[in-house]
């Protein structure tokens, strides 16, 4: 066999070993290295580049291949297991900063420089260090800090204002084609989406996306962009029409001379008033 | 306008948000959501069926209004 058809061959062969290893491996290993998992995938690394370019014998190179795609996937498997396996790999996650205090005993362990921890801050848009309660250091160098309670952003629960769930949005038209499932886990169906395209005035192969979000309401992009399309204000709608009820009824409780009708107009405006404080939230 | 025909006007349009506060009890995913439309809902049917008896009132004391 010639020398080139051989590296070829173990090029391509280790290719697809080294896609399936890293398949068996998961998911986690790219999302955050720790600085073990950096040097495990560097050292794979190498043994098929020097495979393929025939640095090693063949039968060296495949032993070794094995040995480290084995013991790795091993390791990912017990690592699930047993949080021993867990810390001893990846290492457990220091608290660097605590109370507002820094510990510097924890800096020096993960061999961090305070200008190291300042410049991490900053990443986090932190410049003062006297805004930060509490630091912690993850297990692929990381630093995660949590701000003083008064310096965090304000929230609707800060202000005590409810505010509607928001809960998933589903894409029911992808490409001008109607997708099924997302209908289906809305409870809603095809007829009820040829519906409300209809009230817009638009055919569905026109539309490029369409997402339902909880409360059933449709958002669309067509493919022409110069057309304009209605927003969707039913929810807006119907907390003015519940408003508008509610004046009318105020301004007949005005207008009647009947003291018994006049009490009942305003006991109903009362009771409307308070059915628009309790959904108010949900329709905005 | 009558007052006659305001009110009636202003009892269609509880008629309609109740429907789409029902509508919205079924539609939306979040259970508290849910039972918040429903509840509300309810509570408006005792107003609309107030302003139907004044209506029947109206109609009474003033029969020309019938029907419209």
């Amino acid at each position: 066999m010639p020398e080139w058809l051989e590296t070829t061959i173990r090029s391509f062969s280790f290719l697809v070993l080294l896609l399936i290893l890293t398949r068996a491996l998961g998911r986690k290993m790219a999302a955050r290295m720790t600085f073990f998992e950096i040097a495990y995938v560097i050292v794979l690394g190498m043994i098929t580049g020097a495979i393929s370019i025939q640095l090693v014998d063949l039968v060296n190179g495949i032993f070794a291949f094995l040995t480290w795609g084995l013991i790795g996937i091993a390791l990912s498997f017990l690592s699930l297991k047993s949080k021993m396996v867990r810390d001893a790999i990846h290492g457990r996650e220091a608290v660097v900063i605590k109370n507002g205090k820094v510990l510097e005993e924890q800096l020096r362990r993960v061999r961090y420089t305070p200008e190291d921890l300042l410049q991490q801050l900053r990443n986090k848009q932190i410049f003062s260090l006297a805004d930060v309660e509490f630091a912690v250091m993850e297990s692929n160098g990381e630093i995660n800090a949590l701000i003083k309670s008064n310096r965090q952003p304000i929230t609707p629960q800060h202000l005590g204002v409810e505010t509607a769930p928001v809960t998933g949005v589903q894409t029911v038209i992808l490409d001008g084609t109607i997708m099924d499932e997302p209908l289906t886990t809305m409870g809603l169906n095809r007829g009820w989406l040829r519906g409300e395209l209809e009230k817009i005035g638009v055919s569905p192969e026109n539309v490029f996306i369409a997402q339902v979000d909880s409360m059933g309401e449709l958002y669309i992009d067509l493919f022409d962009d110069a057309l304009q399309i209605p927003k969707p204000t039913t929810r807006q709608l119907l907390l003015n029409s519940l408003e508008q009820a509610k004046a009318d009824l105020e301004t007949y409780a005005i207008d009647t001379d009947d003291p018994k009708s006049k009490q009942m107009y305003q006991r109903c405006a009362e009771e409307l008033s308070s059915i628009i404080y309790d959904v108010r939230h949900l329709l905005k | 306008m009558t007052t006659y025909s305001r009110v009636k006007q202003t009892l269609v349009s509880l008629k309609s948000a109740k429907a789409t506060l029902e509508r919205y009890s079924i539609l939306s995913q979040d259970q508290t959501a849910r039972k918040s439309f429903q509840r509300n809902a309810d509570q408006l049917q005792p107003i609309i069926d107030r302003l139907q008896k004044r209506i029947k009132h109206m109609e009474l004391e003033e029969p020309q209004y019938k029907g419209y």
